[in-house]
């Protein structure tokens, strides 16, 4: 099959620059979520390798594997790589990047230098942060860092700099991506695709965008009074001096609460596309699980202080946070039975994808019923800072957050790569995992039931807590092996996998209607969209056909996007897009210097940095798309 | 060497079990959690039913083409997903805070005589130890305290340095120790006895090690007790050697040594452990503690003392005689 | 192309141009951001009895709010030149957008005349009063300072003539400018919220 003259012309004009140079420069949101992909992947492998440290070294009591000063360093970083450089930025990054201009008929994100923007700075925010672990100054005070334990005072170090400074940096990341997600999503949609048609993979990570966007700047704030405070002799959180230890927590988990639903809302996204296409019907109860993904999120916003029961606010004030802890599980348990009801009356076929999917499901159920368990304040002071609540969170976000992450690796490898994995394997490799999981977490609970507290790096033998521990190493070994397979599997896949059809599973949403791989413009026609699930309108694919062997609507005068009504989805108008720039990746550089010197406290060079900043951003700006 | 010496310390029936209460609070705690447990085990079956249900069908030929919409089904996700919830959550939200908060916190001004805690203790979280204190007394302790057995004691919890968090599983509750202000929690013991408490919120190198008992006596006992260590020092002579290396840390009632960065030593020969649960107090373990405590406990602000090992004999014979 | 006509102009309405779009979202984040700082401020107070503590002036009000009413004046100027620029009148755009500046400078000028005056009567390090009063302000001034030089890199692009491009930019700009002027509003209240 030739391919029409328009899409001809459609390539040369998508055409990426060759070689290393394209992806140092690339805007392409599939390119960037490549990039994406393979970041946090290093990432995760060296947050598993840190969870798999503290596993040995907690395999015993009184074991020798790490001293007490770097498992302080190692679990700090397990936490922080996890989250911030994993979770977070697989989903939003990776495939949020590459979906969801599929998802909604554009060609890319509304600002696509912005986005590679935000990559570069994300790489550049992990380098500075293992950085500092290398140099033997890794932050060792927990992802939540509470003060006075990373004052200047009892943390002498630069340690707490590069906790500071890295998650400052990585924030500017996430918050641009998050930007770019919520700007596209209102305002880049196929026509037709009016807000109740938006896939609900789109609904979730806008919600999670959302999150980000207004739970980054509590942290920020956070952590620039601490870095005042340690660096310019401020007193936020010194109670000598008027200030407040609590104002610390506050601030945190007015961030970190809503970052545990930004952790999990994305994998809700990816189970109501996988759900779907596995078992051949539209979701159940379509409206209500859009809201309430947008919902639990927005209530997350109100439920911060339930992370400090124990800190001896008033009462009145932790029934009220209690109340609104128990609101937020409403929403969720309304998508629970979404889901499963879903599966239960369409036509489950249980490919590796929807197993995972299932394992999702179980976890964030088990996970979520220890989770309410907590609005029982008393019960919540009792097992507050002990392995119950690494169990409750780790089945949380583990199971339920990087579940639906393997699944959809699995589920849009086809799309991505344009070859088949193995299914056997992905299933064995799914049982695996999902034995390891269980095995690693759930003798957690037990050993914090048993008084253990959390962040210990060893324990004394006789208090009963020997044997859940060896269960947890053991099931984390496992795990880690199933993690293997499941990677095993796509590498080799890649290679020697079958070709792919461009819609393997019959899927619901537009991003099988292209080829797999996707062409650089995505669609080479403007789809039209006439439900939610667009892919399953077979005369709207049709009439895309026709209007492409017409040459109608390809938009192929340049760089092409059309930009729609906010509500509606209604075509407004079409704009260039920048396409290939240099540009990003200056100023991430440039970023980067910056961060750099300020963790040495060269703050005159900062000064002169941030100037060049500037620069690079005029020069960013210098040519405008219409002279492109 | 220290691990034998810890498997004696923890031998003895010793835990920090939230499931093996002795007191009303922590019972009170426990009993919610396996009714939880119970209601957590129906929502997870309920659930795995229908998933399991789905799996039954897994092989059932299905007309091709697309289903859409399901009365049924969502009139089932209405039901359980938000009805059942409603319910069940407002029970349990309920029922844990108005009436289990009633028995886990000290009692109010108004409670009848009875209730009100009959001693207060202060207790001053250090890295990585406990100071207790006894108003109204001279005794000073640490990383263990003794309380009258069936007596509410309210104690008051504040920190020199990090946040800490004072727990005693078996008894109530934790309490967070936060700089800058003194947070209550109250402590009662149904029976004699002996139990396992340890700081809960991350303050250091030497978190995991930082335990303490209480010691839940008699009343005749622990009057007993606490005027002997509101006492100063049993023996003076032979302090010299205390005098000259560790006064600036330590005090010793009675002798002129009266520093607070270290604990209160007047009667530690008295205690069963040393640095907070570490190691238990006999000899061989002293003399190691003095010979090298960083060994002993890497990170503690005990420093290496410059020391001949016939000194630390002498030091750690001196010690074991403050009881 | 044919196929979607510029639906909006055909039904007569105005449609905010994406850059809008992205400027309301790092509105957004920013406001969020002195929100907080805001929120702190009044967390500190609420934790202190003596606010400001002692040996720290209160601030004075009638300065401050008349440097503020310079900057607030700079809202008519940006509304104009705004007006000017859909117009497509390039000389009043720059005219207009001038004057604002001049406005805006002045603004920032007296405000780090005030920082250097306050710093010699109370420091940052001296108290979490004077950590959070300096942090705030200057949070909100940074939003001023960047505002002028989006504001002069805009002049200077304008100075080469109209394109589509340079009035979405005017449109995203405006809009910052607006919200920065409201925030800063509700930061000086703030600050200076001991003497009201």
């Amino acid at each position: 099959m030739t391919p029409a003259p328009p899409v001809e012309r459609l390539e040369r004009i998508w055409a990426p620059r060759p070689g290393v140079l394209g992806w140092l420069t690339t805007t392409d949101h599939k390119r960037i979520g490549l990039l994406y992909f393979w970041a946090t992947l290093v990432f995760f492998g060296a947050g598993g390798v840190e969870a798999l440290l503290i596993r040995t070294q907690l395999a015993q009591p009184h074991n020798h594997v790490l001293g007490p000063n770097a498992y302080d360093q190692v679990f700090t970083m397990h936490g922080l790589t996890m989250i911030f450089w994993f979770i977070i930025p697989m989903t939003t990054g990776a495939f949020g990047n590459y979906l969801i201009p599929l998802m909604i008929g554009a060609r890319d994100l509304a600002f696509p230098r912005l986005n590679a923007l935000s990559f570069w700075v994300f790489a550049a925010s992990g380098v500075f942060l293992y950085t500092g672990l290398f140099l033997g100054f890794g932050p060792n005070a927990g992802w939540f860092d509470y003060v006075p334990l990373a004052s200047r005072l009892y943390d002498p170090g630069r340690n707490i700099e590069f906790y500071t400074l890295g998650l400052i940096f990585n924030s500017i990341a996430s918050t641009l991506t998050a930007a770019n997600f919520i700007v596209s999503i209102f305002k880049c949609r196929a026509p037709g695709m009016s807000f109740n048609r938006i896939p609900l993979f789109c609904f979730a990570f806008l919600a999670a965008s959302f999150g980000l966007l207004f739970a980054l700047p509590a942290l920020s704030a956070d952590l620039v009074y601490l870095f005042l405070d340690r660096n310019v002799g401020t007193h936020f959180f010194d109670p000598a001096h008027g200030g407040a230890t609590l104002l610390w927590q506050h601030l945190f988990w007015f961030f970190g609460h809503p970052e545990v639903y930004i952790l999990i809302v994305p994998a809700f996204g990816i189970a109501t596309e996988i759900i779907p296409a596995f078992t051949q019907r539209k979701m159940i109860a379509f409206p209500l699980v859009a809201i309430a993904e947008l919902l639990v999120v927005f209530i997350g916003f109100g439920v911060w202080a339930h992370h400090m029961f124990a800190t001896g606010i008033p009462t009145v004030t932790l029934v009220f946070f209690a109340g609104a802890s128990a609101m937020v599980v409403i929403p969720s348990t309304i998508q629970v039975f979404a889901w499963s009801t879903t599966i239960f009356t369409g036509l489950p076929r249980f490919k590796t994808p929807l197993l995972f999917i299932v394992g999702f499901i179980l976890f964030f159920v088990a996970g979520g019923l220890t989770g309410i368990m907590f609005i029982a304040i008393p019960f919540d002071q009792q097992m507050t800072d002990t392995y119950f609540v690494v169990a409750h969170f780790h089945y949380i976000i583990f199971g339920a957050a990087v579940f639906p992450i393997f699944g959809g690796m699995y589920y849009w490898f086809p799309k991505v790569t344009g070859r088949m994995y193995f299914e056997r394997a992905g299933q064995v490799s799914f049982w695996i995992i999902f034995a390891g999981t269980n095995l690693l977490f759930f003798p957690m609970h037990i050993v914090g039931l048993l008084g253990m507290p959390r962040r210990v790096y060893t324990y004394p033998s006789g208090l009963g807590w020997t044997i859940y521990n060896v269960l947890e190493t053991i099931g984390g070994f496992v795990t880690a092996a199933g993690i293997l397979l499941l990677f095993g599997n796509l590498v080799v896949s890649y290679f020697r996998g079958p070709r792919a059809e461009p819609d393997p599973w019959h899927g619901p949403t537009l991003e099988w209607s292209v080829p797999s791989p996707p062409p650089e413009y995505n669609f080479a026609v403007v789809p039209t969209v006439s439900s939610a699930y667009p892919n399953w309108d077979a005369a709207d694919r049709e009439l895309d056909r026709q209007r492409l062997a017409a040459g109608a609507g390809v938009l192929d005068e340049g760089p092409e996007q059309v930009v729609s009504s906010f509500v509606d989805g209604e075509t407004q108008e079409v704009v260039r897009m920048p396409h290939d720039s240099p540009w990003p990746i200056l100023v991430a550089l440039c970023l980067s210097a910056m961060f750099a010197v300020l963790a040495v406290e060269k703050y005159t060079v900062a000064a002169f940095l941030g100037g060049l900043l500037v620069l690079t951003l005029v020069g960013w700006h210098a040519k405008e798309p219409e002279e492109a | 060497m220290l691990v034998p010496a810890a498997l004696v310390l923890a031998g003895c029936g010793s835990s920090q079990d939230v499931l093996a209460p002795h007191s009303r609070s922590a019972r009170g705690i426990a009993s919610l959690w396996w009714d939880m447990l119970i209601g957590s085990a129906l929502g997870l079956g309920l659930v795995a039913l229908i998933l399991g249900a789905a799996w039954v069908r897994r092989n059932e030929p299905g007309v091709p083409g697309v289903r859409d919409g399901d009365r049924a089904a969502l009139g089932v996700v209405l039901v359980l997903g938000l009805a059942v919830p409603i319910v069940v959550l407002s029970a349990l939200f309920l029922f844990a805070n108005i009436f289990l908060i009633r028995d886990t916190t000290l009692p109010t001004a108004s409670a009848a005589a009875s209730d009100r805690p009959a001693l207060t203790i202060r207790v001053v979280g250090h890295r990585f130890w406990w100071e207790v204190r006894y108003p109204g007394t001279a005794a000073v302790t640490a990383n263990e305290i003794h309380i009258p057995v069936r007596t509410p004691v309210q104690v008051l919890v504040a920190t020199q340095d990090v946040i800490h968090s004072f727990w005693v599983p078996e008894l109530n509750r934790k309490i967070d120790m936060i700089p800058g202000q003194v947070n209550r929690v109250l402590l009662y013991a149904d029976a004699p006895g002996r139990y396992r408490g340890q700081c809960a919120e991350f303050c250091g190198l030497q978190h995991a090690q930082m335990g303490f008992y209480v010691f839940a006596d008699p009343l005749p006992r622990f009057r007993a007790w606490l005027a002997r260590q509101a006492a100063p020092a049993a023996r003076t002579s032979g302090s010299a050697l205390f005098v000259s290396h560790c006064a600036s840390c330590h005090t010793i009632r009675g002798v002129s040594a009266r520093s607070d960065v270290g604990p209160d030593l007047t009667h530690v020969g008295s205690r069963t452990t040393l640095a907070a649960l570490t190691i238990p107090n006999t000899h061989a373990a002293l003399v190691q503690w003095l010979r090298d405590p960083q060994r002993v406990k890497p990170g503690s602000a005990m420093p290496v003392l410059d020391l001949t090992d016939a000194e630390v004999s002498r030091l750690a014979g001196y010690l074991e005689s403050l009881r | 192309m044919s196929a979607y006509g510029i639906g909006a102009a055909a039904r007569g309405g105005r449609e905010r141009p994406l850059g809008w779009w992205g400027a309301a979202m790092l509105v957004a984040t920013e406001a969020t951001l002195l929100a907080v700082m805001t929120a702190t401020y009044f967390y500190l107070r609420f934790k202190n009895v003596a606010w400001p503590p002692r040996g720290v002036p209160v601030p004075t009000l009638v300065v401050p709010l008349l440097v503020l009413g310079l900057l607030l004046a700079a809202t008519t100027p940006v509304c104009l030149g705004v007006r000017a620029g859909r117009a497509r009148r390039r000389a009043a755009t720059c005219g207009w957008l001038i004057v604002a500046l001049v406005l805006q400078a002045a603004y920032l000028a007296l405000q780090l005349h005030q920082y250097a005056h306050d710093l010699r009567r109370f420091a940052p390090s001296g108290s979490a009063y004077g950590s959070i009063y300096y942090t705030l302000l200057g949070a909100a001034d940074a939003h001023v300072a960047v505002g002028l030089l989006l504001t002069l890199w805009l002049l200077a692009k304008l100075a080469r003539g109209i394109t589509r491009y340079r009035l979405n930019a005017l449109e995203a700009i405006s809009f910052y400018w607006y919200a920065v002027n409201a925030l800063t509003v509700v930061v000086t209240l703030t600050v200076l919220s001991p003497a009201l």
